[in-house]
């Protein structure tokens, strides 16, 4: 019993940030995200001994965390599109230049579709290669690649065509 | 690797470990500035997606889970409780058919069971003292008489014949003493016509309300004393 807390412990210390921030990028609510790493982090715990290899505790975690958020689907036939602005407003921002073009860019993220969005979100905060994103979103990977290549190249031109931000951007 | 290749692979993963890919990044100054700029993207695109953690939420994470599993134990505790209450049901029904269950099923294993844990206070030479006049007196609780004698008796006692009261006779054989048993009819004893150990032989009789049972050793003619029985015995109703 003592092992498994320390274990889940561990576990919850080194993961909830990435977890809640994918949570959140997939839902785009705080509170929902909040809701998703909760329930996750339950399940976990009653399926910890299933998890063999901790190496691999973090796409675990997170497929658990995508069939929560698919039972939420299933629950509520909730219209995914629609989102509100403000839900993704920093409220801690300290209008610095960097978090003016944080918040830019987290419109610009917000706005893109999801299919692109998932596997950034992955490759970039979960640090996952191209064929553990593959694994997790039951995809080929040269679609992977496809898509974060897509993701990547709107949001360079987003900035681009945007010359209030370039100057800080190419400086 | 021409330019197009190289900028999707870079789109695709900045931080790629692709050979070719690095190679072409070395020996290309242009496609270098590209990277670059993808790279310096990609720091801007993990700084917007870092949006702040809710506060103490590994705490919430924790708390939570301690009270899930708090009130896993309490419902184990509870299934615990009820297995140990079946236990001591079980046990306490095991005993109580234990000691109160019979533990011979037939009557032939009980009759020799009996003749052999009394047959130490018997033998042939015991003198024969009981007269007819005092066995009618105990054959009359089980409303029968004999007219006339069965033979030497040595004793007549009434006794528990597994946990029923019951008369036994010891009379003269021809080598050793015979035992006679009178028996109420009853159920939880399997009856049998006849029956044997290594030394004695036994036979049944059933009659109206009673069982009579003897049993001698293998030289006695059970079947003779059965007939004796039978022709003196009387029963009243």
């Amino acid at each position: 019993m003592a092992t498994k807390q320390v274990r889940y412990e561990a576990l919850v210390k080194a993961l909830h940030s990435d977890l809640y921030r994918y949570a959140y990028w997939l839902c785009h609510e705080k509170q929902v995200a909040e809701d998703l790493v909760q329930e996750t982090f339950l399940r976990a715990w009653r399926a910890l001994d299933s998890l063999k290899d901790e190496k691999a505790a973090k796409s675990w975690l997170i497929t658990i965390l995508r069939r929560e958020n698919a039972r939420r689907f299933e629950r509520k036939r909730f219209e995914m599109s629609e989102y509100e602005e403000e839900s993704i407003t920093d409220t801690h921002s300290t209008s610095s230049e960097q978090e003016i073009e944080n918040h830019w860019l987290r419109d610009k993220i917000a706005k893109m579709p999801e299919e692109y969005r998932e596997p950034l979100v992955l490759q970039v905060i979960g640090g996952f290669s191209g064929e553990e994103i593959a694994s997790l979103l039951s995809l080929n990977k040269n679609t992977v690649m496809t898509r974060l290549f897509r993701a990547r190249n709107q949001l360079k031109e987003a900035l681009d065509d945007e010359p209030k931000l370039r100057g800080q951007y190419n400086g | 690797m021409d330019d197009l290749l190289f900028r999707r692979n870079i789109y695709a993963d900045p931080k790629t470990t692709d050979p070719d890919v690095i190679s072409a990044k070395k020996s290309d100054p242009a496609k270098q500035k590209f990277a670059q700029e993808i790279e310096q993207l990609d720091e801007h695109i993990l700084a917007a997606l870092n949006v702040s953690i809710p506060e103490e939420l590994s705490e919430k994470l924790i708390l939570r889970q301690s009270l899930a599993s708090h009130q896993q134990q309490k419902k184990s505790s509870r299934i615990k409780l009820a297995l140990a209450a079946s236990v001591a049901f079980a046990v306490g029904l095991t005993v109580n058919h234990l000691q109160f269950s019979h533990a011979y099923s037939s009557v032939g294993d009980y009759a020799i069971a009996h003749t052999n844990h009394e047959a130490h206070y018997f033998n042939n030479n015991t003198e024969a003292k009981v007269t007819l006049a005092s066995l009618n007196k105990k054959m009359a609780s089980f409303n029968g008489s004999f007219s006339d004698g069965l033979g030497e008796l040595m004793m007549a006692d009434f006794c528990r014949f597994d946990g029923m009261k019951s008369l036994h006779l010891v009379l003269k054989g021809q080598t050793s003493p015979v035992n006679i048993y009178i028996v109420p009819a009853n159920e939880h004893l399997t009856f049998m016509k006849e029956f044997a150990n290594g030394e004695l032989n036994g036979v049944a009789n059933d009659y109206k309300n009673s069982r009579i049972i003897v049993v001698g050793d293998k030289q006695e003619p059970l079947i003779q004393w059965q007939k004796k029985i039978r022709d003196n015995v009387r029963w009243s109703t």
